[in-house]
């Protein structure tokens, strides 16, 4: 009896899972626990295990993307053949639906097709929605302009704070007649980088990927073949989704400004021989950034259904920049966390976040984001805003400077806080005030021992 | 402003081109002392006379190369061909002759010569004298091709046809010719090449061609009150063809339904599907949809005519289909 | 040159109009024998309908003509433009198709055209022209002016609704309009007594209710006349008539050899070679004093020199332009 292998569902929010490899050859004999393949979610990257014995037969590839619950395999008895012919609709896809009954799933026809016009791909694509995932409401199952706008008015979690989870990368956008070409010349479309309108697969595209381009000076040649290809997808391709969604749908913009950090370094260099663990200058800027945050709600809050939804609770996510990418790991109730334990909790979440330890929940709930560039040099710079929040707050390198007391200058140490904003929930006067009380609590840095 | 008759407009446009300018002239089988078989000349006899409004003996050959070559020497003739679907046997002087003299000749000698005629179904008049032939001329570069839809637009587009100096041909609908609308007193253009939305929606675009247009707008109101928007274009001309505002408007509303009398296949319908299915291929939601007569000649019997001619009712459907959504 | 008489004897016109109707014919002669050769040597492209042999019609009819009187022409038009007084450069250029050429290269043969000297185009649908030749005359009414229209075509064509159309219209509006019929015996390749019953094509004016005149079409001088005759009626406004020129053209219907099938004997091409109306004008322009061989030998050198000047012309100009295709399709 085969048991079937399945995608499983790793968080309230994971709406696909991507095979980026299967562990073991197929054939080879598993029992339960033993690791099949790694799979990866916007959020983290697992390793599922078998949950019964037999011979493993995959079902997809890998590189196979596929929403929870889809049948990726069997374990199978000797002798057994895997169930279903060539062709058969994978579970959640929909066969041709008879007459009047909704598809269940995406619009799929058995050989694989995805049935959408070419507006609503259209506006997918800058919607940065992942038209395969869709239900398609026109004629025959097909995905249509309206079922795209339906999915972008997220739904909500009642218990959780809302955020607007992007799915990762969507397959490439090109024209049916591409997309044959480039089965028949055995590219992979994901490779490809298209030069078309929007980033479109053309037919030069593909044909450009199956020959090697001739040697030449011009670099800058369209025509020469990339250095590297590095397919936006797993990670790489959700911070390209979602930096992406983030700029279409916000109106951004940011503002900055010097905090005076003398005291702040002082209190800090006292901390260092008292505590186990002293807090980094980061950390006094996200306890600073999750006090003031008390004062001034509307900057933790999330936008959606025409309406601004002020958070709860303040659960500040802290950027951590990895070898390639970046993950946000959440600091619950913040504004909470005495000094001494955000300072342990930042540095067990650091940590984590560069050995892939990270947890779902560890990751989830973000009301607001810290992101600091100070240790790469950056002095000021426009952090993005997470996608269902409305402020990020960005932090710049600590520098000396100079500062005036009369006509005397004087050194001092300083750096740039900024912010950026979404305007369609709140106004640069409210920002900036916001702004200048983080900094304002940086330079008399007591306060944050409290 | 005062309302007359779409063929009253018609005279009116010719009784005054024929004051503007001396050129003018107006030849074809009974058109002179009967007043042409639809009414559409009379009183052109009375005020300008023999020497301006000829009779000819049924010679459509003949008169309208008769036309070219007068055209050709500077007058402004307007030929009448009575029903649309004698073109066939005058065909060589308008697409051969007409059409290319300014070409083949290279350019010293213009042929501005306008046809005026009568097309189209629902009158009972058999399948030799119900046709919608605009596809054909269309076809041909060097014409230009009008299908006024009302009133207003009859006496702007013959004015804009008599004074342009290219082989025009202005096709009068015949069930058309008492409806009334308004229309200015004084002489005035319409130019050619320029669409008309007529009505501005964000549902669908309606783009229609001479009868079709009112059927078109009945149907845009029946749909609005199922909550359903619609854009409706009359195209004017099918040569020149103001693409450009059907395009526009089909990036905005993501739908189009071309509906016109003439038979489906090769209609006009065909060349707008491709441009806008070429030019705003990522705008489209659905299919473009073409409504026309089916693939057979216009029949005599009123119960079969009926059926053959493209309606309101059939338009609302056509929408309907552009916008179905299952379980949505 | 020797002493002009003062008229010829045999047709009492003035000498000017014979040496008149000489120079127009050997303008034609050379030109035709020139484009023919050029043409089946490959150096022209298309083909063309060459004239040789009925040079006194064109050159009859078109001596009587005012540059105001308008005539339309065939597929077998080079005749008529030259004897009309085109540019023979502009004329070669066209059978080039050069930019230079009188339909800037669009046309080709069929399509030469110059409404500056009347002519108002030639027309590669049989009959096509006739109805355009009506319509110049009802300018020509209409605008109170008393110029003529004169349509060419061959017996063919008046089988055609075109003729038929354009004959009665013209009769019924009393028209000036002198129907001109080159009945060279042949349709294409069909002889005459194949594609109608009778012998006279003039015998079809009746039936219109026209006057009509039949002439020897290899006889410039009796074109003259006879046509002056129909132009001036025309011209006075006593209405259209027709004029048929017997005549024969001495090579195939299209090219020189043509497509080399037979359809015509030797005999009956060497027997109207032989009345050739240039020898027989010459003759008769020497006995009857009006010119000598030399002056006669000169036109043709000089004419020569001419159409070799016309050829280089047309060698040398510039193809059209793609980028300018479609220029005058429409008149903006």
């Amino acid at each position: 009896m085969a048991v079937e292998v399945l995608i499983p569902k790793l968080g309230l929010t994971m709406e696909y899972g991507l095979i980026e490899e299967w562990l073991v050859a197929p054939g080879t004999p598993v029992k339960p626990g033993d690791p099949l393949l790694r799979l990866a979610t916007d959020k983290v990257d697992v390793e599922v295990e078998a949950e019964g014995s037999g011979l493993f037969h995959p079902a997809v590839e890998s590189g196979a993307e596929l929403p929870p619950g889809a049948l990726i395999g069997w374990l199978l008895e000797a002798g057994e053949q895997p169930p279903g012919a060539a062709g058969e609709a994978l579970p959640g896809a929909a066969s041709s639906a008879p007459a009047g009954t909704p598809a269940a799933g995406p619009a799929k026809a058995p050989t694989g097709r995805l049935f959408s016009s070419p507006n609503a791909r259209r506006v997918a694509r800058e919607r940065g929605v992942d038209i395969t995932q869709l239900n398609g409401t026109g004629p025959g199952g097909r995905i249509i302009t309206a079922d795209v706008l339906d999915a972008t008015a997220a739904p909500q979690m009642p218990q959780q704070t809302v955020q607007q989870t992007t799915p990762a990368a969507r397959p490439r956008p090109a024209s049916p007649l591409v997309r044959r070409h480039a089965t028949a010349a055995g590219v992979d479309l994901a490779a490809v980088t298209g030069t078309g309108p929007g980033g479109k697969v053309l037919r030069s595209d593909v044909a450009a990927a199956v020959r090697p381009a001739p040697a030449t000076q011009a670099s800058t040649q369209q025509a020469s073949t990339p250095q590297s290809v590095i397919p936006l997808t797993g990670m790489r391709g959700v911070i390209a989704t979602r930096m992406h969604a983030s700029l279409q749908e916000m109106a951004q913009l940011t503002l900055g400004t010097e905090a005076t950090m003398d005291a702040a370094v002082a209190l800090r260099a006292q901390l260092k021989e008292q505590w186990k663990q002293a807090p980094t200058i980061t950390d006094l800027v996200v306890r600073a950034a999750a006090l003031s945050l008390r004062e001034h709600p509307r900057l933790n809050a999330s936008v959606h259904d025409h309406a601004i939804h002020v958070q709860p609770e303040i659960n500040v996510g802290l950027a951590v920049a990895l070898e390639e990418g970046l993950m946000v790991p959440v600091l619950k109730r913040a504004d909470q966390l005495p000094l001494s334990a955000m300072a342990a909790e930042t540095r067990r979440l650091a940590q984590a976040a560069r050995t892939g330890k990270l947890t779902l929940p560890e990751l989830e709930g973000g009301t607001f984001t810290v992101s600091t560039l100070g240790s790469f040099g950056i002095d000021f710079f426009t952090p993005v805003i997470t996608p269902g929040q409305v402020a990020i707050l960005g932090v710049g390198r600590l520098r000396d400077s100079v500062r005036w007391e009369e006509s005397t200058p004087l050194k001092t140490q300083v750096l740039t806080l900024s912010i950026t904003f979404d305007h369609r929930a709140v106004d640069g006067a409210p920002a900036a005030e916001y702004l200048r009380s983080v900094a304002s609590r940086l330079t008399n840095p007591l306060t944050l021992l409290a | 402003m005062r309302e007359i008759t779409y063929v009253k407009a018609f005279t009116e446009s010719l009784m005054q081109l024929m004051a503007e300018d001396e050129n003018v002239l107006v030849i074809g089988e009974d058109v002179a002392h009967y007043g042409g078989v639809f009414h559409a000349f009379d009183g052109l006899l009375k005020t300008y006379g023999e020497k301006r409004v000829i009779d000819t003996p049924i010679s459509e050959m003949g008169f309208i190369g008769m036309g070219v070559g007068a055209a050709a020497r500077g007058l402004r003739p307007v030929c009448d061909l009575m029903f649309f679907d004698f073109i066939g046997v005058a065909m060589d002087q308008l697409y051969n002759q007409a059409a290319k003299l300014k070409f083949m000749f290279g350019g010293d000698v213009s042929v501005p010569l306008t046809l005026t005629t009568a097309g189209g179904a629902g009158l009972s008049a058999g399948p030799q004298h119900s046709q919608s032939l605009e596809a054909w001329l269309a076809h041909v570069p060097g014409l230009k091709v009008a299908l006024p839809s009302s009133p207003y637009d009859v006496k702007g587009l013959m004015v804009a046809a008599v004074r342009d100096d290219n082989p025009t041909v202005v096709v009068l609908n015949k069930r058309m010719l008492g409806s009334k609308g308004p229309v200015p007193e004084e002489i005035y253009e319409i130019p050619l090449g320029q669409a008309n939305v007529l009505r501005s929606g964000r549902d669908a675009t309606v783009i229609a061609v001479g009868r079709m247009v009112p059927e078109a707008m009945t149907a845009a109101g029946e749909l609005a009150r199922e909550g359903a928007e619609v854009e409706v274009i009359d195209v004017r001309t099918v040569q020149p063809l103001d693409s450009a505002t059907i395009l526009a408007s089909i990036r905005r509303t993501n739908r189009a339904l071309v509906v016109h009398e003439a038979v489906t296949f090769g209609g006009i319908g065909a060349e707008i599907a491709a441009q806008i299915q070429e030019e705003a291929f990522d705008y489209l939601d659905a299919p473009v949809l073409r409504l026309g007569a089916p693939f057979a000649p216009v029949p005599f019997s009123p119960v079969l005519e009926r059926a053959y001619i493209p309606d309101s009712n059939r338009i609302v459907a056509g929408v309907q289909r552009l916008l179905e959504r299952t379980g949505g | 040159m020797t002493e002009p008489a003062e008229q010829d004897p045999m047709s009492g016109l003035p000498p000017d109009v014979i040496h008149d109707l000489h120079r127009r014919m050997v303008r034609i002669r050379l030109f035709e024998e020139e484009a023919g050769k050029l043409m089946e040597a490959g150096k022209m492209p298309g083909f063309l309908h060459l004239y040789v042999g009925q040079e006194a019609v064109a050159a009859g009819v078109m001596t009587t003509l005012r540059t105001d009187d308008v005539i339309t022409s065939t597929h077998r038009g080079h005749g008529h433009a030259v004897a009309k007084g085109a540019d023979l450069r502009y004329m070669y250029a066209e059978l080039f198709g050069k930019q230079t050429g009188y339909c800037k290269g669009r046309g080709g043969s069929m399509h030469i055209n110059d409404l500056s000297i009347g002519m108002l185009g030639a027309n590669g649908i049989v009959g096509g022209g006739i109805p355009h030749a009506v319509g110049a005359a009802l300018a020509a009414v209409y605008k109170g002016q008393d110029s003529v229209a004169v349509p060419f075509f061959g017996d063919g064509a008046t089988n055609i609704g075109a003729f038929h159309e354009s004959a009665n219209l013209a009769a019924v509006m009393g028209l000036p309009v002198v129907f001109v019929c080159e009945n060279n015996g042949y349709a294409e390749f069909t002889p005459q007594d194949r594609h109608m019953l009778i012998k006279d094509v003039a015998d079809r004016a009746a039936a219109y209710g026209m006057p009509a005149e039949i002439v020897d079409g290899m006889d410039a001088v009796a074109v003259y006349l006879a046509a002056r005759r129909l132009v001036e009626r025309a011209r006075a406004g006593e209405g259209p008539s027709m004029l048929e020129a017997k005549t024969y053209r001495f090579y195939d219907h299209q090219g020189v050899k043509g497509l080399r099938i037979p359809y015509r004997t030797q005999e009956e091409i060497d027997s109207w070679k032989q009345r050739d109306a240039i020898t027989s004008l010459e003759e008769r322009m020497i006995s009857s004093g009006i010119a000598g061989q030399p002056d006669l030998e000169k036109v043709w050198s000089d004419t020569s020199e001419e159409i070799a000047a016309a050829i280089q012309f047309a060698e040398d100009s510039p193809d059209p332009d793609p980028a300018h295709l479609l220029d005058n399709v429409y008149t903006v």
